[in-house]
């Protein structure tokens, strides 16, 4: 058998169909880099060379089709059939030969986007190419296995194509099904997870392979309308349905109350005390295992603490931090909740802080009494027209940190917080993560509170650093902080992905940080708008919650290998306000829904509390 | 006549309607009973694959069928107008298309019935999808009409699904915002805003495209 005509042949089989398939697949990268040419940003492209190189599973199982049924039509297959060849040895130098021509075209699109990207001076290392490559094209040699399988058995290029598709299809969602756990679709799935999945999709390909070859050998010949193998499949599909589908990877809904709808609007906060969650400043949340209840301490008379105080008066403003809840704190029997208030007056539509007190109230018989208060105007230096704020309270110390300045308080006695601490300016600014910083090991300045342990300084000033935006303000109850074996790392979420990064060493003045791995939001995540969830996140025993506007992701962070995604919980119309995390790892969630009513004007809110069971 | 054409279409493509309706329901159930993923990335999942799936099915030998076959000569010496022989294999292939995404979006309001979603959103997703895959598939009529192997046609279709991929690209990366409504993958995002001025669009222009399509159907003149 002379391999080196028979390759030579086969490739001028396919000269049209490769041609076309390349036509394809070029045309959108193409297309990307003319338009970025034409924006200044040079001949590159790199977006549009990704979503082609989702297409290539399809183009490669029709590849695989066209060259099967090359020779495999009726004249054609009579003619070879009667030459002394070996028909295993031809049939797997079809295979192979096809198989290199379709990933070639496959790989057409990234060597684009490699040497254009290269060319115009753009960063070769660009996280959707490393991310979104690798899978499609172990999925390409599954398609072109499967279809080529199916066509050796049916010999018709459409319905060969349809059913090594519908295979394919089945394959990729089979493993999901089985008891193995799978829940993350990047982590577990994922090339770079080298595991069960991406196995199942090579021995799929193998045995796909091997079952052509004997097809072949044994001159099978399925001469099908499709009907048969319809009803057989189908049956056969329904039977594993009923048997394996019952996984189910979303967060479960443990209990649902909804609250009573009181006038005003204001974030419905999750706070705590001493364990015990206080919802809006008003009830305790009791919960069990499965139910919740509110236990309200305020009487229906006295709304709050932060909407009894009157916004404005004169021409000054009042802005309460936190916005929603406050900084909680028991003494005995008493109850008590530590606010910042600041007040501003408008000059040419800026803010102009002028004042700003840390003030704290009791709980007495049904309503909340200012107690005490101090005045910390003097932390408002540098410009004046912008304010950030945050708290943190560690046991007895709580440690304001205002601009660039931070105060330390003893609140020992919620009811005589003492100033034990004040420096002005010392505090360092903030700063977004960079893909250069994952490039090489930074540094994070220390915060200089001596007051409270270095585990506590470590994860304050990553805090600070990360989740202090320009003009947000937030207190900081929770951190985006692991600590596991004395070992630190903090997980900043972006539109694009969930990082990991590890705390190398620190020193007096600084933390050494390197970044370590990340999770990146899925293609199907960003059109949905799960991937920007990152409004509001915590990490807690190892787990990192986030959510955004109506879904909270759960994720596994302890392995410093890999983030894993651990479940969802989506609400449609839904507001997540704030999030809690139970003693009992339970997840205690306060929501808005919001429905417009038919004309489309009035809108009916409701409130509800969500008890959510942890994903394992 | 037009009735006997339709019931002959009909006969010759509902293995089609079988298949692509069983494969939909079956991955349906499958991921919705899972949900790896939220109920409307699992919707949005489904939709596009069908979207571009669905068309193709319907396209493999709606027309060069009866090429392959050596039946076409046979079918235009029927008493009968080719267009209206173009409109019964159109119009079969349209009502098949609408059942499958209509069947599948109802499972899925079923099965996620109250769960993440608000009521009838996953079907309006998965029927905007549906109204995408109809008017591609009406644009592949230009140019799959006249091909004689199911190979051309598929070529033809993928041809279909790329360019507008790229007019596509090209409207929404450089703001051509007159354009956006024109291509059919607008649809598909459409379902938190108002669709119908896309549609009535589209429609508009789907009447023009299955004129032209028609007249080359009409006029083939090579194969007999």
């Amino acid at each position: 058998m002379r391999t080196a005509a028979i390759i030579h042949q086969q490739i001028c089989q396919l000269r049209w169909h490769l041609l076309a398939c390349l036509g394809l697949i070029m045309l959108l990268p193409i297309e990307e880099a003319a338009v970025n040419m034409h924006a200044g940003a040079g001949f590159h492209s790199i977006g549009m060379a990704v979503a082609a190189i989702m297409f290539s599973p399809l183009l490669a199982g029709l590849i695989a089709c066209a060259n099967v049924q090359g020779d495999l039509s009726e004249k054609r297959y009579i003619f070879w059939r009667s030459k002394p060849a070996s028909v295993k040895k031809l049939m797997a130098l079809k295979f192979f030969v096809g198989l290199v021509l379709a990933l070639a075209v496959t790989a057409c699109p990234i060597v684009f986007a490699v040497v254009s990207s290269a060319l115009c001076g753009k960063d070769l290392d660009d996280p959707p190419l490393k991310y979104y490559v690798p899978i499609p094209i172990i999925v390409a040699v599954m398609t072109y296995s499967l279809c080529f399988g199916c066509n050796v058995l049916v010999r018709n290029t459409a319905r060969s194509w349809l059913i090594g598709m519908l295979l394919a299809g089945f394959v990729l969602v089979f493993p999901f099904m089985l008891p193995l756990g799978f829940k993350d679709i990047v982590s577990d799935v994922g090339l770079r997870a080298w595991g069960f999945y991406p196995a199942t999709i090579l021995v799929i390909s193998v045995a796909a392979f091997v079952f052509a070859l004997y097809a072949a050998q044994h001159d099978w010949h399925l001469k099908t309308n499709l009907r048969g193998l319809l009803w057989a499949g189908t049956g056969l599909v329904f039977l594993m349905l009923i048997l394996f589908s019952s996984q189910v990877a979303n967060i479960r809904v443990l209990d649902e109350k909804e609250v009573e709808i009181e006038s005003g609007w204001r974030p419905f906060s999750l706070d705590k005390v001493e364990g015990k969650p206080i919802f809006q400043g008003r009830s305790y949340v009791n919960s069990n295992e499965s139910n919740i209840s509110l236990d309200r301490f305020i009487d229906k008379s006295h709304p709050g603490i932060t909407r009894r105080l009157r916004r404005r008066t004169g021409n000054r403003y009042l802005r309460i931090y936190p916005e929603a809840g406050g900084l909680y704190k028991k003494a005995g029997d008493d109850l008590y909740v530590l606010i910042i208030h600041s007040y501003h007056r408008r000059e040419k539509k800026n803010n102009i802080y002028e004042k700003l007190y840390l003030r704290n109230y009791k709980l007495t018989s049904g309503s909340w009494k200012q107690a005490n208060e101090l005045d910390l105007s003097d932390c408002l230096t540098g410009e004046t027209n912008y304010l950030r704020v945050a708290m943190r309270l560690i046991d007895n110390t709580l440690v304001v940190c205002v601009k660039n300045s931070f105060v330390v308080v003893d609140v020992t006695d919620p009811a005589e917080p003492k100033q034990i601490d004040k420096k002005l300016d010392v505090l360092s600014g903030i700063k977004s993560l960079r893909y250069e910083d994952r490039q090489r090991e930074f540094s994070i300045p220390l915060v200089p509170v001596e007051q409270i342990s270095a585990e506590e300084r470590i994860k304050l000033s990553i805090d600070l650093r990360y989740r202090f935006s320009y003009l947000d303000n937030d207190i900081y109850e929770s951190s985006i902080v692991d600590v596991h074996d004395g070992k630190f790392a903090f997980f900043p979420v972006s539109e694009q992905d969930v990082a990991r990064f590890d705390v190398l060493r620190w020193d007096e003045e600084k933390v050494y940080c390197r970044f370590a791995s990340a999770r990146p939001f899925t293609i199907l995540e960003g059109m949905t708008g799960t991937s920007y969830s990152g409004y509001s996140t915590l990490v807690e025993d190892g787990r990192l919650y986030c959510h955004g506007s109506n879904t909270l992701l759960v994720f596994d962070v302890r392995s410093s290998s890999r983030i894993r995604k651990l479940g969802h919980f989506v609400r449609m119309d839904c507001h997540i306000d704030d999030m809690s995390i139970l003693d009992d790892s339970n997840i205690l969630l306060s929501a808005r829904w919001t429905v417009s009513s038919k004309g489309g004007r009035s809108r009916e809110r409701k409130k509800f509390v969500y008890l959510l069971k942890n994903p394992e | 006549m037009f009735r006997m054409l339709l019931w002959k279409e009909w006969q010759e493509n509902r293995w089609k309607l079988l298949f692509c309706g069983v494969a939909s329901v079956v991955f349906t159930v499958m991921l919705f009973r899972i949900r790896i993923v939220p109920d409307f990335s699992n919707c949005m999942l489904i939709s596009l694959v069908q979207m571009f799936v669905v068309p193709v099915v319907y396209s493999l030998d709606i027309f060069s069928g009866e090429v392959s076959n050596r039946t076409i000569h046979l079918l235009f010496k029927i008493p009968a107008p080719r267009w209206m022989i173009f409109f019964s294999k159109y119009l079969v292939s349209a009502l098949g298309m609408a059942l499958i995404f209509v069947v599948t979006g109802v499972l899925m309001e079923l099965l996620a019935h109250g769960r993440e979603t608000r009521m009838l959103f996953l079907l309006k997703t998965n029927l905007l999808c549906g109204a995408a895959g109809l008017f591609l598939f009406t644009w592949f009529c230009v140019f799959g009409c006249q091909s004689r192997s199911e190979a051309g046609s598929l070529v033809a279709m993928f041809g279909v699904f790329i360019g507008w991929g790229i007019a596509f690209f090209w409207a929404t990366v450089c703001e051509v915002t007159w354009a956006t409504p024109f291509a059919p993958y607008s649809l598909t995002g459409l379902t938190e805003s108002g669709p119908v001025v896309a549609i009535f669009l589209q429609s508009l222009v789907s009447v023009a495209v299955l004129a032209i399509a028609c007249h080359r159907y009409v006029s083939i003149r090579r194969y007999l």
